[in-house]
């Protein structure tokens, strides 16, 4: 359901405004920090800090702060894309940065069926507030909205203006999704694949078939980027794989994967309905 | 004779009868027997038969006094001699093939060995000493045997005549001590073998004793001190957890024996026995902690029989629990616990909290914690509830206040849903506490920080993260690694170009260093271990609490329309003051009332309990500066305080505190050292200099942050004045309240009304007109007034006068207060946590009362010019004392509050200077909330959710 609504809302976007603007924004003058997720067992680097950089920040606690700020925002979005189950998308901040994402998409039918296309989305450092994210293919796939040198996937038409609180992430790989279930044309990256596809739809499918056959031919390549949360293939290897295939299968909705010993139990004598206390008749009994 | 076996016994064991062949042991036991009989018969009046007919009892045999002259001791030795033997060989027996009887007890059985026996040592003389030789003969027997002996009626028989006879007689300390043993050994026997309770219980019934003998003989040690208590209450637990299977057991425990009487009044009498005023080691003190109740012998006695009590409820049936809950409710909470905690002195009351503080930490089963939470949360103690008294105390500045904050934690930290909805919750449930428009907001998350950045923006600027001094900081904060490999390899450079763009096109490179405080981290990590473990717990809740569920417009809540409040109040027949005391209020008057106000206050504690509480919390809140309280039945109080502190500020700080001083030591009255002692140091500190100095300031503080609120005033009166009629009609409504109450809320009320005229006159205060004129008070609303109930009122008054509040009143508010923010309930974290939510002008947020706070400390700062360096000697001293309670280990107190690393103080600051310690406990707060904030936006929505 919210499935369909996200792909709605990116159609009529999509129809709506051409986004054109590609130049980059201005960088704010922190532009180029970088956040990484804080491992377990990474050690902090402490080191004492100089009075100039101590006072550079003039903005109170936000340039203290900020990065926890970034950092969260970043997992609630991540947290969202959980929460949303987009079929065939499967995405993992990456180790160093929580503003690169590795990602993978299944195509399961249509013209690009059997696709497996390997991409990173690219957050910008001032989310919410900058320009709408950017989705990279490890290989440009042959697609009128993909930038063949750089697999860059047009999203930016799709968020002409990246709103927050309406915006997500989860929306943008909605959208990279249904880019290869219904294919525009309009103002294409890739002119080529966008004239072949009105013109001729034939050699287009077969450019496609080839396109997909070649990003399957590196599926098993090591990934493009060199993070220890990149998202690597591997061929088929029971020894590895075959205990990680049982456990999905069997695995339950509510698993106990709660440490034990951390058993916390909350009380509750309100019976369902009401707002009285003790309205519950029984005691919980032992079981 | 037994015990020698009992030694002997243990020494032969190691010796062996293993070697031994089974025939010849045999053989020895027979000729043991025949002589033994031979002796038996010679002394047996009836001389008749081995079959004597025992169907008299004990009793029988020494009513009739049947005793047949002196027995000769070479004889009485020599039957000695030849059962220890007897006895040694039937211990040492193995069970025949497939669990049959080994020959010898088959012998012992035919010849029914063990009662005449039994009946032999009757015949003698059967004192103290030969009951516990008996007994001593049985333990050792049914302790070491190989076979089960029980199952055999002319064992069982003997022992259970034996026991019988120790019933009801004085048995002496070391005839107690071993009966509890044999008792506690058959205990475990049965419980391993439950068929032997059906036999314990026919036997009984050989005897015409309706009892279970067992059972009943272990009753009258269940609260008794020491190893004796310990195993006859570990003796009856094991019976506990049979009834639970037995149902037979258990109807006989709850309908024929006084165990749940005799259990729950025992707790009475042990806790009459607690010393009635602890002795408090420090003002610090808040709880009573492990090492000190183990040092308090009579605390270890109850909560010994507390503990059981606990365990009864665990392991026992449904019925005995469910009676055993009952008689501690009408048995002990509301006949005893609910008097003490209405004693007349603060001390008295102050440890009565603490105990019951204790209590609730000592119990874990759900039943009885079910018992004690319906006592504090719906029991009325003099028509007032217990929990509106103890929310009350929380507003105390004595230890008491302390203590009673201490008891919230400890409720609070229950994750119990009813304790929950009394406090806070069904006053959030109706949404009136927001715009209309706000509903929807409750569930949203807080997706970008924002609320977060709001809290942490409010750290004062004496404390900002770029000025706090270096050597703190410096020792923890991070720099964000520039990781300049990895992440930028030849692929992305390609990339980078590929796309046009010159900054690299997908901003991974990292740039300048920031500094981050590293114990904003911890912070985090705690905050998310606090809302996922909060959460876990709160899975078993019936409903969400998200503005959804439980629906706010509810049909079956009565709602309280002014109109209604028109109608009833002038009905109830109440005579209302306050109608003329609006236009009239003349400031002489309220000098008059003032007056009153402390006569009353000052007045004899000798008075009735119910009135007694109210001086008692009357004296208390007099020495409160509140500068800011919500709705709420002490609000007047403070009010009234308020006045006093309005008037003063033309005199000097002094007499203020000479004045508050007296009264308190008028009220308290002489041998109370703890109390007066607390007095003097009042008098005493204004009496410095630098005090009398901060006191001024921090009156024109706090008039200032009064200042900032007077656009809000004009609504709050309103709202407030609102508000109380509609307690009072409620009041009136449900007679929970005595016409004394009523009375005394109405003229409160009044001088409600007379603040608002003399803070007018007062040349500082902005005038306002009386928001009685510009309003009409009545029939113009149709909503419920907006409150957000006076647990979280008190909470936010103590916490807007955090500066003036100890350390460790701050660091407990501040807990509860995260432990609230902790909850996952939207309605609760909307309300704490979101900063952008818009409230009723009536309702004051956490966010608006941190905001009062920041003011008050922006303008100390300012004022104060030792404040920096005080502030970080301070910052250093709590550093040690994290350090230290680390080391102690001591994880329940609040030390979690301070998360920097060790630094040794270089200065102390002076334990008066609260607004020192209180700004460092503030900015750490406003961390710990943001955390908690931004970890509830990361994990899952609601509980019920995943």
């Amino acid at each position: 359901m919210s499935m369909n609504a996200g792909r709605k809302r990116s159609e009529s976007e999509e129809q709506g405004g051409p986004g054109d603007q590609k130049a980059s924004p201005a960088r704010p003058p922190f532009g180029k920090k970088q956040l990484p997720t804080i491992p377990k067992n990474a050690v902090p680097v402490t080191k004492a800090s100089s009075p100039a950089s101590a006072t550079q920040a003039t903005n109170g606690t936000h340039a203290s702060y900020g990065p926890f700020y970034l950092e969260y925002s970043l997992l609630a979005e991540f947290t969202l894309v959980i929460k949303q189950k987009l079929p065939g998308i499967y995405v993992q901040p990456s180790y160093r940065s929580a503003l690169m994402w590795f990602g993978v998409i299944f195509i399961r039918h249509g013209l690009y069926q059997d696709g497996v296309f390997k991409f990173t989305v690219y957050i910008p450092d001032n989310y919410p507030d900058g320009e709408c994210p950017k989705v990279v293919f490890d290989i440009p796939v042959f697609h009128p909205l993909v930038d063949p040198v750089s697999g860059e996937l047009d999203v930016r038409r799709a968020f002409t203006k990246w709103r927050r609180n309406h915006n997500h992430i989860w929306q943008v790989l909605m959208y990279a999704r249904t880019v290869f279930y219904k294919i525009s044309t309009m103002e294409p990256l890739n002119p080529e694949a966008a004239v072949l596809y009105d013109k001729d739809v034939q050699l287009f499918k077969s450019k496609v078939v080839d396109s997909v056959k070649l990003c399957n031919s590196h599926l098993f390549d090591q990934p493009r980027i060199d993070d220890p949360y990149a998202i690597s293939f591997s061929p088929w290897n029971p020894a590895v794989h075959e205990e990680a295939k049982e456990k999905m299968f069997t695995h339950k909705r509510r698993p106990e994967d709660q440490p034990k010993g951390l058993q916390v139990s909350g009380l509750s004598w309100v019976k369902p309905g009401s707002t009285l206390p003790f309205s519950k008749e029984e005691y919980p009994l032992q079981t | 004779m037994a015990s020698v076996v009992a030694n002997r016994s243990r020494g032969i064991q190691s010796l062996g009868l293993k070697g031994v062949d089974p025939e010849t042991c045999m053989i020895v036991f027979k000729n043991h027997w025949a002589q033994v009989v031979k002796i038996l018969e010679k002394h047996d009046p009836l001389r008749s038969s081995g079959g004597l007919s025992l169907g008299g009892g004990v009793h029988a045999f020494r009513s009739h006094g049947l005793r047949h002259g002196a027995i000769p001791l070479d004889e009485a030795s020599a039957v000695q001699n030849y059962v220890e033997h007897m006895l040694l060989l039937l211990m040492e027996e193995e069970s025949g093939v497939g669990g049959a009887m080994g020959p010898i007890l088959e012998f012992v059985i035919m010849e029914n060995v063990m009662e005449r026996l039994f009946v032999w040592s009757l015949r003698r003389d059967f004192t103290d000493q030969s009951k516990l030789e008996q007994l001593k003969m049985y333990e050792t027997l049914i302790g070491q045997a190989k076979q089960p002996l029980l199952h055999h009626k002319p064992i069982l028989k003997p022992l259970m005549m034996l026991l019988s006879s120790c019933s009801g007689t004085a048995t002496g300390q070391a005839g107690e001590h071993e009966l509890v043993l044999l008792l506690h050994q058959l205990c475990c026997v049965v419980s391993n073998d439950p068929s032997i309770l059906e036999l314990f219980f026919h036997s009984s019934e050989d005897q015409g004793a309706t009892n279970f003998l067992l059972f009943s003989l272990l009753v009258p040690f269940i609260h008794r001190d020491g190893v004796i208590g310990q195993q006859a209450r570990d003796a009856l637990l094991l019976i506990m957890t049979l009834s639970n299977d037995n149902q037979r057991v258990a109807t006989h425990i709850a309908h024929n024996t006084f165990f749940c009487p005799v259990l729950a009044t025992g707790l009475s009498g042990l806790y009459s026995s607690l010393p009635a005023k602890l002795d408090v080691s420090s003002e610090d003190w808040h709880c009573i902690q492990n090492d000190e109740w183990q040092q308090e012998p009579a605390l270890v006695h109850f909560l010994n029989s507390l503990e059981f009590c606990n365990a009864v409820m665990q392991v026992a049936h449904p019925s005995i629990r469910d009676q055993l809950v009952g008689y501690i409710f009408n048995g002990f909470l509301v006949p005893v616990l609910g008097p003490a905690l209405h004693k007349l002195t603060l001390e008295e009351v102050m440890t009565t909290t603490a105990y019951l503080d204790f209590f609730l930490r000592a119990i874990t089963e759900p039943a009885l914690l079910h018992t004690f939470l319906s006592f504090v949360l719906l029991h009325r103690h003099d028509n007032v509830h217990i929990l509106d008294t103890l929310v009350s105390r929380i507003n105390t500045p004595f230890q008491l206040g302390t203590v009673s904050l201490a008891l919230f934690r400890t409720l609070i930290g229950l994750y119990c849903e009813d304790v929950m909805l009394q406090l806070i919750l069904k006053y959030l449930i109706p949404c009136n506490h927001m715009m209309l428009s706000q509903r929807r907001v409750v569930n949203e998350r807080d997706c970008y920080s924002v609320s977060a950045a709001k809290f942490l923006a409010l750290t004062p600027s004496c404390c900002s993260p770029d000025i706090v001094a270096p050597p703190i900081r410096q020792l923890d904060s991070i720099t964000w690694t520039k990781v300049t490999d990895g992440a930028q390899p030849g692929t992305m450079e390609k990339e980078a170009c590929s796309s046009g763009q010159d900054d690299s096109g997908h901003s991974c490179v990292i740039g300048s260093e920031i500094h981050l405080d590293v114990s904003y981290l911890h912070y985090l990590y705690d905050a998310r271990n606090s809302i996922s473990k909060c959460m876990r717990a709160c899975r078993i809740w019936s409903a969400p609490y998200d503005s959804v569920t439980p629906p706010p417009e509810d049909k079956s809540r009565p709602r309280v329309t002014s109109q209604a409040l028109t109608d009833v109040t002038s009905s109830s027949g109440v005579e209302l003051e306050w109608d003329d005391s609006y236009d009239a209020g003349s400031s002489a008057r309220a000098r008059q009332e003032e007056e009153e106000e402390a006569n009353r206050a000052a007045a004899s504690v000798a008075n009735d309990p119910p009135q007694h509480i109210q001086e008692l919390r009357k004296t208390a809140t007099l020495l409160i500066k509140g500068s800011y309280v919500e709705e709420s039945e002490f609000q007047n109080d403070v009010m009234v305080y308020d006045l006093v502190a309005q008037k003063d500020t033309n005199e000097s700080a002094d007499q203020k505190h000479i004045v508050s001083g007296h009264v308190t030591k008028d009220n308290v009255g002489p041998g109370n050292p703890e109390d007066s002692g607390e007095t003097s140091e009042i008098g005493n500190g204004s009496a410095q200099p630098d005090v009398e100095k901060q006191n001024g300031v921090q009156t024109e503080a706090d008039q200032n942050s009064h200042d900032l609120h007077a656009e809000h005033d004009e609504d709050d009166l309103a709202t407030q004045y609102e508000e109380l009629i509609r307690i009072l009609v409620i009041e009136a409504k449900s007679p929970t309240r005595t016409q004394q109450d009523l009375r005394n809320s109405i003229m409160e009320e009044e001088e409600d009304v007379d603040f608002s005229t003399l803070s007018a006159e007062t040349p500082e205060a902005e005038k306002s007109p009386s928001p009685f004129k510009t309003k009409p008070h009545s029939g113009s609303i149709n909503h419920a007034i907006p409150f957000t109930g006076p647990f979280m009122s008190v909470l936010l008054s103590r916490l807007e006068n955090m500066l003036e509040n100890s350390l460790h009143v701050n660091l407990l508010l501040t807990g509860i207060l995260a432990q609230l923010a902790a909850y996952p309930q939207p309605l609760l974290r909307s309300f704490l946590l979101n900063t952008s939510m818009v409230f009723q002008p009536s309702v004051r947020s956490l966010y608006q009362v941190l905001a009062s706070v920041k003011n008050q400390i922006e303008q100390l700062a300012v004022k104060q010019k030792d404040f920096p360096a005080l502030l970080l000697a301070a910052q250093q001293c709590l550093l040690a004392r994290e350090t230290s309670v680390t080391l102690q280990g001591d994880s329940l107190s609040a030390g979690k509050n301070v998360k920097i690393r060790s630094v040794q103080p270089k200065m102390v600051v002076p334990s008066h200077r609260t607004e020192v310690y209180a700004t460092v406990v503030f900015t750490e707060f406003l961390k710990e909330l943001a955390a908690i904030t931004q970890e509830h936006s990361i994990l899952s929505y609601s509980p019920m959710e995943e």
